[in-house]
C-alpha cells in the first residue's frame, strides 16, 4: 500500500517520473489538474467562496496536520506565510531523499493556478531549504510586498542559506520566478 | 532502527494526503493509460522501496511482518492485524485507511485503486524472493506475502 505517512516521498519521486514520461509540462499538468483541481478542490472552494478567511480556515488546519513550523497573520487586504520549518521539504531533507531537480515548485505548481481563478496573486520566496514566505493579495491590489517584521522568515540567521533563492512577484505559476 | 525506510518526526501521517494519492493515480489513468498506471506502481515498488526490499531480502518474512507493522501504526485510521506464521505474513486490512478517508471526504475512488497495493506489494517483494496475493478490497481485504 501506497501510505500516507511519507508521502512527501513518494510524492517527490513522483514527478521525476512524470518528468521522465512526459517533459516539464506534464509535471506542470500535474500539479494543476490532479492536485489543484482534484485533491485539493476542498481548498479552491473555500478560498474561491471566503477568500482570506477561506485561506485562514485551510492553511490553519493543514499546516498544523502536516506538523508544520509556520505563522501565519492576516489583514483584510493580504494573508501571509511565514514557515520556518517545511514539513514536507525537511522529510525530504532527513531522508536524503532527491529525485526531482526542484521539488519546492510544487507548491507554486498548484497553489498559483488555484489562486489566479480565484482573483489573487502571489508574492513568494523560498531558500530551498525548508523556509519560505507567502503574501497573497487580489490582483487588482498593486501593494508591494511587505518589508520584514515580527515572526519573519527573513529575519532567521539562516534563511540566506547555502542554496539559491526563487522569487515570485505578483505571479500564478511556477516558472514565473527570478533565481538569485 | 526504524523497520521504515523513511521516517518522519510526527508519528503518523496527515490523512488528506490519501486525497493527493487517489487524485494521482486518476491523472496517471487519463494521462498514460491502465499499462501506465501499473507501470509507474511497478517503478513506485521496483525504485522507491528499494530499500524496503532490501530488508526484505535480508531479514525474509520477520523483516517482511516488522515493515507492515510500522507502516499501519503510522497510518491514521488503519485497523490491520499483522499475523506471522512459519510460511507466511498475513495483513488483515480491516479497515482500509485510505478507503475509509476518500469515503468519508466523498471523493470518488479511482476504480482500480486497490489494485495498486497488488502491484507495488509484488514488486517490492518479487526481489526478496517473495510474492503477495491479496482477496478482498474496497475497504477491507487480506494479503499474504509468501516465498516464492
Amino acid at each position: 500500500m501506497l501510505g500516507c505517512y511519507d508521502f512527501c516521498g513518494h510524492y517527490e519521486w513522483t514527478f521525476e517520473w512524470f518528468r521522465q514520461q512526459g517533459g516539464e509540462p506534464l509535471v506542470r499538468q500535474y500539479w494543476d489538474e490532479a492536485i489543484h483541481q482534484d485533491s485539493q478542490r476542498h481548498a479552491a472552494a473555500l478560498i474561491a467562496a471566503k477568500g482570506i478567511e477561506g485561506m485562514k480556515e485551510y492553511w490553519g488546519h493543514t499546516l498544523a496536520d502536516e506538523g508544520a513550523g509556520y505563522h501565519c497573520t492576516a489583514t483584510d487586504a493580504v494573508y501571509r506565510i511565514d514557515m520556518h520549518e517545511c514539513p514536507s521539504k525537511g522529510f525530504l531533507i532527513r531522508n536524503g531523499l532527491h529525485q526531482y531537480h526542484d521539488y519546492c515548485d510544487h507548491c507554486m505548481g498548484w497553489i498559483g493556478p488555484l489562486l489566479k481563478k480565484s482573483g489573487w496573486v502571489v508574492d513568494h520566496e523560498h531558500n530551498h531549504c525548508g523556509q519560505c514566505w507567502w503574501e497573497l493579495r487580489r490582483a487588482n491590489d498593486p501593494t508591494p510586498p511587505s518589508q520584514p517584521g515580527k515572526h519573519d522568515v527573513r529575519l532567521r540567521a539562516d534563511w540566506k542559506g547555502p542554496t539559491p533563492h526563487d522569487t515570485y512577484s505578483r505571479a500564478n505559476h511556477p516558472d514565473d520566478k527570478t533565481v538569485s | 532502527m526504524s523497520p521504515l525506510p523513511y521516517t518522519d518526526i510526527k508519528p503518523v501521517g496527515a490523512a488528506d494526503f490519501y486525497l493527493a494519492i487517489n487524485a494521482t493515480f486518476r491523472f496517471v489513468l487519463k494521462k498514460l493509460g491502465h499499462d501506465g498506471l501499473r507501470q509507474y506502481w511497478t517503478d513506485l515498488g521496483t525504485r522507491y522501496f528499494a530499500p524496503v526490499t532490501a530488508r526484505w531480502k535480508e531479514g525474509g518474512l520477520t523483516a517482511v511482518a516488522e515493515y507492515w507493522r510500522a507502516f499501519f501504526a503510522a497510518e491514521p485510521g488503519a485497523e490491520v492485524e499483522v499475523i506471522q506464521s512459519s510460511n507466511e505474513v498475513l495483513l488483515d486490512v480491516k479497515v482500509c485507511p485510505a478507503i475509509k478517508h476518500l469515503r468519508a471526504h466523498g471523493r470518488e475512488i479511482v476504480p482500480c485503486f486497490c489494485e495498486h497495493c497488488h502491484v507495488i506489494g509484488n514488486a517490492m517483494a518479487a526481489p526478496a524472493g517473495l510474492t503477495v496475493r491479496v482477496e478482498g478490497g474496497n475497504g477491507s481485504c487480506r494479503q499474504r506475502f509468501t516465498s516464492c
